[in-house]
């Protein structure tokens, strides 16, 4: 196993606000790392530095041999092994289901109109929705953007994948089927990182868990270590409050 | 229309001009034996008026030296080509000579003496050109002077070797255009040509003359053999004698570069163009008649001085206050408005001798009983700004205790006075005058006070040139007749047939001043109003949308320095007010840069900058509006910042903004209007004009407002349609 993304000593603020205060991670190939955390604590922020919709303020994150917190980094050229689903899906409001797959594919890698379809059809299949391939994407429920959002994201091959609360904007009988995509692609090898509160889906399949406080790991380990025998006091009382509810 | 107008005037002026120099010839010629000989006005070098507005020329000094050597009087009098023609047909003078080409055609007419010059058309081009033959000028553009037989010349071999042609009113600007480059080559008669070049012109002559012809002096068919006799005895001898050569060498050279030591002294006025502003209505001074031509006291004299001097002049109706201000920046070369002279003025401007002596009058409501400064005590007054009326009312108004109120226009100032809103107002008594025999009804009730003098005026130390020749023009009107006439026409001969006289006021009456007579009777000059504000509109919307978006794209990028900009010229240009920012751009960057600005690029200028700031303001405001997860996703997919923008933000952007994009085009549509502060002849502008004229505010206000409101119908559907369509 080899290192995909490697984080050290990163710290972000928005002024006098330190967000994140000195992380340290390695994420290998083909894991699945789950960060959990109290609201507010920097999950997504952390998220986020990772393909640099946020730039960090010192530290270095190193994807694939390559700086990214260096300026002079070719960005977009790492983003397109980067896929990011986001809490909200940011479906392109004013694309179709499959202009939105494609769009990038066309326009990044070059692929003609009919590659890309292909393709696309392919994707709407894996995650269920082969017959919203002409969907306007104001008809679709949560669930299903969510699942477009996703194979948005497939679309450019990426090694690694982003998940931001994926399922917290979604109601409860939609939440199945868009975690029932996310254990395929794990099943597949896929190197992921989930922000999530989805505590079932973390213990089945995270192969660690990170718990993120106030800007800080504060313990990290296998779901099982994590979820029995917690060290941490807040994470002992962070679990009560999730768990419990 | 401004073209024609001016045109149209100048036609008159001659016709004027005309009348006024030959009547005394009668009387002249019966006395004693002194030829009266006519002369073009300016065709240097053959005849112009020198720096001391002396005429001079080959012409000029040919004649003077025949009629030395045998022995008898000329009085050479520059009519102008054509009048001189004419003048000679019916006998008002003996002999023409002005560079005339022997042709059949006027040899059925006149009889010619021996030819004194040899001409031909000859081309030219700049200095450092390669061109040298006809063959050259393919595809190229050349430029021509109207009505000159080079200019037919040209037109007739255009076809065959394939160059286009532009044409100017003056030889300057012809001469300019091939200076520049903007033509290949020009065309003139080899002597004028040569002149020109001996002048200093930055051009060469590369062809031989082609088109050969002579020049002859005329006499009457028939008539004046005496003098042809005469004519050609003395040629012959000057001819011997070498004092031709020596004339003609004095104004050509006998190389090029021998050429012009001896007579740089070229003529500083003639042929040149000079513009001139004036008031857009203050009648009987300028004021656009029922054809809705300019015409009026001031106008008729500063023709009739142009034609005199040999000058030509553009008058541009700019309103008082806009006129006396592109005066002061420079934008105009003089101002002749019925300005009284003011040592406040001279201080800033050069005038004339005095043209007009005028006074201030009181003038009521013919109802009315006030007729003394003393009644007036805690009443209005109404004074229009800038004139020598306000300034006296404002200077007593503390001693007889009334208040004033200010107009822009002397209709406003009238009305305001007959609906009864000021109980009176003061108005230079020849205004007052012909506006009361005009149907105004005002009366006056007391006698001018604060005598003054109307002069034209150039900026102080500017155009000294224009100025000695005005005063030199207006002398010899005044000495001819001219200047009489002129004023009697618009005052009557003296005070009580001026006002007894009903003419003008018949004449009035029968106009159709119904909505379609009005329609009728303006539709040329409401059609060319109309074409102007919608070339304004659609040429100040095209730039203002790229402006605006450009700005407005800078202002929503992430970087802070754009931003910045964005904001900045938003602020400054959205700020403003449109009526000061076309004032500061047609006024005030002219007096910063010393450059002129065509009134209508001002104007679009202006529009583009404040339509613009407003348009980037909604631009950027639509971009801001499109959800900012919009662009995260498309940048965490990879796609650079102008991708994102173009595919996906824009797109979303676009149909937030259309509402206030049509919403926009209205507005700039309407804010045309304001540009008619800088003279600019459109929709708004024009309706004004013609109430000026026929007082009939109501009437034309709302045919003007029709065809505003057509226009942003117009404009309205045609956004709905493509609104419909991209929603579709
Ligand atoms: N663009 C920003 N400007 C200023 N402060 C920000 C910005 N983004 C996040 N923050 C602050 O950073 C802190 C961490 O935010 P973040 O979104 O990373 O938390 P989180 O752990 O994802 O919380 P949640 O579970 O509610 O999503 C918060 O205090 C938030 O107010
Ligand atoms: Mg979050």
């Amino acid at each position: 196993m080899t290192s995909k993304i490697k984080v050290q000593d990163l710290k972000k603020n928005y002024g006098e606000n330190h967000v994140l205060k000195g992380i340290d991670l390695d994420v290998q190939n083909n894991e699945v790392v789950v960060i959990i955390g109290p609201s507010g604590s920097g999950k997504s922020t952390l998220l986020r530095c990772l393909n640099r919709l946020e730039a960090p303020s010192s530290g270095s994150i190193v994807v694939d041999d390559v700086d990214i917190s260096d300026p002079k980094a070719d960005i977009n050229k790492v983003r397109q092994n980067i896929g990011m689903v986001f809490q909200h899906f940011n479906l392109f409001n004013n694309l179709s289901v499959s202009e939105n797959i494609t769009l990038a594919p066309i326009e990044l890698k070059g692929e003609t109109k009919e590659q890309a379809q292909t393709q696309a059809k392919k994707l709407l299949e894996t995650v269920g929705l082969a017959d919203k391939f002409d969907a306007k994407v104001q008809s679709l429920s949560g669930g299903q953007q969510q699942r477009v959002a996703i194979a948005r994201a497939l679309a450019m091959n990426p090694d690694v994948m982003l998940f931001d609360e994926p399922t917290s904007a979604l109601d409860p009988e939609m939440v199945g089927d868009v975690l029932g995509v996310m254990k395929d692609l794990a099943k597949q090898g896929m190197t992921m990182v989930v922000v999530t509160h989805e505590m079932g889906f973390a213990k089945e399949v995270a192969d660690r868990v990170i718990f993120v406080d106030d800007g800080k790991i504060l313990e990290q380990g296998k779901p099982d270590a994590i979820f029995s025998n917690p060290q941490n006091p807040r994470l002992q009382d962070f679990l009560n409050k999730v768990l419990n509810v | 229309m401004k073209k024609w107008l001016i045109r149209s005037l100048g036609l008159v002026a001659c016709l004027l001009g005309f009348l006024g120099v030959m009547l005394p010839n009668h009387t002249a010629q019966a006395a004693e034996k002194t030829y009266q000989i006519g002369t073009d006005v300016t065709y240097p070098p053959f005849e112009f008026a020198n720096d001391q507005n002396k005429y001079v020329g080959i012409d000029i000094d040919i004649m003077n030296a025949v009629a030395k050597e045998e022995g008898f009087k000329v009085n050479i009098k520059p009519l102008g080509f054509n009048a001189a023609v004419q003048a000679l047909e019916a006998s008002q003078i003996d002999g023409v000579i002005a560079g005339m080409t022997i042709t059949p055609a006027r040899q059925a007419k006149f009889d010619f003496g021996t030819p004194y010059y040899k001409t031909g058309v000859v081309m030219a081009v700049k200095k450092d050109s390669n061109i040298k033959g006809f063959s050259q000028l393919k595809g190229k553009k050349v430029a021509l002077k109207t009505g000159t037989a080079a200019a037919t010349y040209a037109n007739s071999i255009k076809d065959k070797y394939g160059f286009q042609t532009v044409t100017f009113d003056d030889s300057n600007n012809m001469y300019e255009d091939v200076t520049t480059g903007n033509s290949v080559a020009c065309f003139e008669d080899q002597p004028v040509m040569q002149y020109g070049v001996a002048q200093g012109l930055d051009l060469k002559i590369v062809t031989k003359p082609a088109n050969n012809g002579n020049y002859g002096f005329a006499v009457q068919k028939g008539k004046n053999k005496a003098l042809l006799a005469k004519f050609n005895a003395g040629f012959k001898k000057i001819k011997a004698n070498g004092t031709y050569d020596k004339i003609v060498q004095k104004y050509l050279g006998t190389s090029s570069t021998t050429s012009s030591a001896s007579t740089k002294k070229n003529p500083k006025v003639a042929d040149k163009t000079f513009t001139i502003g004036t008031d857009v209505t203050f009648p009987p001074f300028e004021f656009a008649n029922d054809q809705n031509q300019y015409v009026g006291i001031d106008i008729d004299l500063l023709n009739a001085i142009a034609e005199n001097q040999g000058f030509k002049v553009d008058v541009k109706p700019l309103g008082f206050n806009a006129a006396v201000q592109a005066l002061d920046s420079g934008q105009i070369d003089g101002v002749i408005a019925g300005m009284s002279i003011t040592n406040e003025r001279k201080a800033k401007f050069d005038f004339s001798s005095p043209y007009f002596q005028s006074g201030v009058v009181m003038a009521v409501a013919k109802d009315s009983k006030v007729t003394k400064l003393t009644q007036l005590k805690g009443k209005k007054v109404a004074v229009k700004t800038g004139t020598a009326g306000a300034d006296y009312a404002n200077s007593i108004k503390a001693k007889y205790g009334f208040k004033t109120v200010t107009f822009d226009d002397s209709n406003n100032m009238y009305q305001d006075v007959e609906t009864g809103n000021s109980v009176a107002c003061f108005e230079d008594s020849p205004v007052m005058r012909y506006g009361i025999q005009q149907g105004t009804k005002l009366k006056i009730v007391t006698g001018p006070a604060e005598k003054g003098d109307y002069g034209f005026a150039v900026k102080k130390g500017v155009n000294a040139d224009l100025l000695a020749a005005f005063n030199t023009g207006l002398a010899n009107l005044k000495a001819n007749g001219q200047y009489d006439k002129i004023t009697a026409k618009y005052l009557g001969k003296d005070e009580q047939s001026a006002t007894a006289k009903a003419k003008p006021a018949a004449t009035q009456d029968t106009e159709n001043r119904s909505f379609v007579g009005l329609i009728k009777q303006n539709k040329g000059a409401l059609w060319d109003g109309f074409k102007e504000t919608i070339w304004l509109t659609i040429v100040s919307i095209f730039f203002a949308t790229i402006f605006g978006i450009v700005v407005g794209l800078l202002g929503a990028a992430p970087s802070k320095f754009g931003k910045g900009v964005s904001s900045t010229l938003i602020y400054i240009f959205r700020g403003m007010p449109l009526l000061v920012l076309a004032l500061f751009i047609y006024t005030g960057i002219p007096s910063l840069t010393g450059s002129k600005i065509p009134a209508f690029i001002a104007g679009v200028v202006t529009l583009t900058l404040n339509e613009g700031a407003y348009t980037a303001a909604f631009v950027k405001g639509g971009i801001e509006a499109v959800d900012s997860g919009q662009m995260e996703a498309a940048r965490s997919l990879g796609l650079p910042y102008g991708k994102s923008m173009r595919k996906v933000i824009l797109p979303q952007g676009i149909r937030i903004m259309i509402p206030s994009f049509i919403n926009q085009f209205i507005i700039t549509l309407k804010d045309t209007s304001i540009l008619s502060i800088i003279g600019l002849l459109e929709l708004t502008q024009t309706g004004k004009i013609i109430i000026a004229r026929n007082l009939e505010g109501f009437k034309v206000w709302t045919i003007v407002a029709f065809i505003y409101l057509a226009v942003i119908t117009l404009l309205t559907w045609l956004s709905n349609w493509v609104q419909r369509r991209m929603d579709a």
